[in-house]
C-alpha cells in the first residue's frame, strides 16, 4: 500500500515496497535459522518541508524503516531514496543531507563535555572549520544549553541529553531530519519544549520524519501520519482523517476494580461492541469500550460486567488515540497476515 | 588536495578527541600509569638477577623492551576497547552514518591509542633512571623521536587492521587479550629474537612491533642507525592500512546486512 503526496517537486523521501528481514539463530548444538520479518513492504513519500509521522507500537518496524533510510541497514527488498539519492548505492550523498536523532541515553560521549561532543561531530559531519564555532553556538542557544556546554555529559539530565542529541543532529544543517522517538523518557515540560523545537525545524524549511508511539505528539506536530503495525502501514492520512475512521463511534470509559478476563470477554461478546481496550492504573482498570451506540447501551454493558466493582462511567467522543488503538488492535496478527489483510486507507 | 587536507584534519581531530577521552577515563589512566612501572620493575629485577648482563646498555635494552610491551598493550586495549566503548555509548552507528570516511576516523582512533601508549616508554625509562640508576645515553638522539613516530604509525595501522574485526563481531575484542603475550614474545620485546626457535622468525618479520622495537632500540643503543627497520615499519604500516581499508569496506557492508552495528 502506498502513501503518496501529489507534489510538483520531487519528494524528499521516497520509499517503495521496503522490506527488511532479520536473520537469527536458536539453539546451541542444533542451530536453527530464523528469519524474522521486521518491515514487510512499506511505501510512502514525504514532501520537502513536510513533517511526517510514523506511528506504531514497539516492534512495529519504525526504527528499522528509519535505519534503512539513514543507510545503517540494507533493505532485504524494495528501494528508498532521500533527496533523490539511493540509500543503498549513494550512501555518502544521503549521509551529507540527513540528520539523525534518537531518544534515550545512548549516542553521546559521556566522559567529555557537550562542547567536545559537538566539536567532534561537527568534524565528522564535515562542517567547515570556519563555521563550526558559530554553528555550535547557535545550536546551543536553540536547544537551551548555552552556559552548560563545558559540563561533562554524564552529569546531564535526560532532557538535556535529548536537547544535545538534537543539536548534534543539526550540526551540518541537514535538509532531512530523522527523529526516532525523541521524546521517550522526557518529562512533560521537556517533551513540550522538544515539540516546540521540532516545530521550529519545519518552520526553518527542514523535512522531518518523526517516529513516536505517542498519539497526541503525532497529532500536535505532523502534517500527515502513517500508522505502522507488524511491519506494514495499516492506515495513513492527516490526524483528522484518522479520527474520521472512528467518528461514528462513541467511547464508554468504565473504571473497574479487579475486573476479570471473563468479564472483559463478556463485554467483547456483546454484538454492538466493536472493541474493548484496557488501561491499567495503580488500583483500577479503565475499560475503553468502542461501539456505535455507546451511551444508549451503557446499562447493558454494566450488566455484562456482573459482580465487578465499578467506579466512574463516562461516555465521550473518540480521540485520535482511540483511532490508533483501534487500528493497532484490529490489525495485529501473529503472522502479520491480519495486518496485511486489514490494511486500510483513510 | 582539498580532500587530503580535509582527511588530515579529520585524523588530527579524531586523534585529539581519542586522547581527551582516554585522559577522562580514570580506569585507563590507572592502567596506563601502573602497568609500565610493574613491567619495568619485573624486567629490571630479572636482568639484574642475570649478574654481569645487567650493564648500563642492558638496562636500557630492558627498559625499551618493557616500554614497548606497554605500548602494544595500550594499542590493543585501545583499539578493541574503543570499538566496544562506541558500541556501549551507542555512537558506533553515528560514526558509520556520518559522511566522513570511516577508515580515517578509525585511523585517528588507533593513532590516539598508540600515542597514548608511548607514555609507557617514557615512564619505563624514568622509572629505570630513578630506581635503578640507568643512564640515558642514546646512540642516535636525533633519530630516536623519528623511530618513535614511525613505531606509533606502524602499531596504529596494525591496531586498525585488528579493529576492523571488532566492528563486525561484538566479542572479537576478547581476542585482544590473546594477542598480548604472544606478540610480546614473538617480536623480541623482552627476549632477544636470536634466543627464540628459528621458525618464529618469519612470523615476527610480518609484525610491525618487531621492527618498531628494533628501530627504537637501534636509535638508543646500536652502533649503526636503524634505517632499514624504520623503512620496513613504514612499508608494513602502508600494507596494514591498505588491508584494513579493504577489509573495512567488506565489514561495514556485512554489518549493514546483518544489523550488528547497534548491538552493545
Amino acid at each position: 500500500m502506498s502513501v503518496t503526496t501529489a507534489t510538483a517537486h520531487q519528494p524528499a523521501i521516497e520509499v517503495d515496497e521496503l522490506v527488511r528481514t532479520y536473520r537469527t539463530h536458536t539453539g546451541v548444538i542444533r542451530r536453527r535459522r530464523l528469519d524474522v520479518p521486521a518491515v514487510r513492504g512499506v511505501s510512502f513519500n514525504v514532501a520537502s518541508g513536510e513533517l511526517f509521522g510514523l506511528l506504531g507500537p514497539n516492534g512495529a518496524g519504525k526504527t528499522t524503516t528509519i535505519k534503512m533510510l539513514i543507510t545503517l541497514l540494507l533493505p532485504t527488498a524494495g528501494s528508498a531514496r532521500v533527496m533523490g539519492h539511493d540509500v543503498v548505492k549513494e550512501t555518502t550523498e544521503v549521509r551529507k543531507r540527513i540528520g539523525y536523532v534518537f531518544g534515550g541515553d545512548r549516542g553521546l560521549y559521556d566522559r567529555v563535555s557537550a562542547m567536545d561532543n559537538l566539536r567532534y561531530f561537527a568534524e565528522l559531519y564535515g562542517v567547515d572549520p570556519s563555521e563550526q564555532k558559530r554553528r555550535i553556538g547557535a545550536l546551543l542557544e536553540m536547544v537551551g544549553l548555552t552556559g552548560r556546554e563545558q559540563e561533562k555529559v554524564e552529569g546531564y539530565s535526560r532532557g538535556m541529553r535529548q536537547r544535545l542529541h538534537i543539536a548534534r543532529g543539526l550540526l551540518h544543517d541537514p535538509q532531512v531530519v530523522f527523529l526516532d522517538e525523541p521524546s521517550i523518557g522526557l518529562d512533560p515540560v521537556g517533551a513540550r519544549e522538544l515539540r516546540q523545537t521540532i516545530k521550529s525545524l519545519v518552520e526553518a524549511g527542514k523535512t522531518v520524519l518523526l517516529t513516536t508511539h505517542y498519539m497526541f505528539e503525532a497529532d500536535a506536530l505532523c502534517d500527515r501520519i502513517a500508522v505502522i503495525n507488524d511491519g506494514l502501514i495499516v492506515a495513513h492520512g492527516t490526524g483528522a482523517d484518522l479520527k474520521a475512521s472512528v467518528a461514528n463511534r462513541t467511547i464508554v470509559e468504565i473504571e473497574t476494580f479487579g475486573v476479570t478476563s471473563e468479564a472483559v470477554e463478556a463485554l467483547r461478546a456483546d454484538p454492538e461492541v466493536i472493541a474493548v481496550n484496557i488501561e491499567e492504573r495503580d488500583q483500577s482498570q479503565i475499560l475503553l469500550v468502542q461501539s456505535e451506540r455507546g451511551t444508549q447501551i451503557m446499562q447493558r454493558l454494566l450488566n455484562r460486567l456482573g459482580e465487578t466493582r465499578i467506579g466512574k462511567v463516562v461516555g465521550r467522543e473518540p480521540t485520535l488515540e482511540d483511532a490508533y488503538v483501534h487500528l493497532i488492535a484490529t490489525t495485529s496478527g501473529a503472522d502479520g497476515s491480519a495486518a496485511r489483510a486489514a490494511a486500510v486507507s483513510v | 588536495m582539498a580532500s587530503l587536507t580535509r582527511n588530515a584534519r579529520l585524523i588530527w581531530r579524531v586523534w585529539q578527541f581519542t586522547m581527551r577521552s582516554f585522559l577522562a577515563s580514570e580506569f585507563f589512566i590507572l592502567t596506563a600509569v601502573l602497568q609500565p612501572i610493574i613491567f619495568a620493575s619485573i624486567a629490571f629485577f630479572l636482568f639484574q638477577a642475570g649478574g654481569d648482563a645487567a650493564g648500563e646498555q642492558t638496562l636500557l635494552y630492558a627498559a625499551l623492551g618493557t616500554g614497548m610491551m606497554g605500548v602494544w598493550s595500550t594499542t590493543l586495549f585501545g583499539c578493541g576497547g574503543a570499538i566496544q566503548w562506541h558500541r556501549w555509548e551507542g555512537t558506533l552507528e553515528l560514526l558509520v552514518a556520518a559522511p566522513s570516511r570511516y577508515d580515517m576516523v578509525l585511523l585517528g582512533q588507533t593513532l590516539g591509542s598508540s600515542t597514548f601508549g608511548f607514555y609507557s616508554i617514557l615512564a619505563t625509562i624514568a622509572w629505570g633512571m630513578l630506581l635503578f640508576g640507568m643512564p640515558l645515553n642514546a646512540s642516535f638522539p636525533l633519530l630516536l623521536p623519528v623511530a618513535l613516530a614511525v613505531a606509533i604509525l606502524s602499531l596504529a595501522t596494525l591496531g586498525m587492521l585488528l579493529a576492523t574485526s571488532f566492528v563486525l563481531y561484538r566479542h572479537a575484542n576478547a581476542l585482544s587479550n590473546l594477542l598480548e603475550y604472544p606478540v610480546w614474545i614473538v617480536t623480541g620485546m623482552i627476549v632477544p629474537l636470536s634466543l627464540l626457535p628459528g621458525w618464529l622468525g618469519p612470523i615476527s618479520w610480518f609484525l610491525a612491533p618487531t621492527w618498531a622495537m628494533e628501530a627504537i632500540r637501534g636509535s638508543a643503543i646500536a652502533s649503526e642507525p636503524p634505517v632499514l627497520a624504520m623503512l620496513i615499519c613504514l612499508v608494513l604500516a602502508g600494507v596494514y592500512y591498505l588491508l584494513a581499508r579493504r577489509v573495512l569496506r567488506f565489514v561495514l557492508d556485512k554489518a549493514r546486512r546483518d544489523a550488528t552495528l547497534s548491538l552493545a
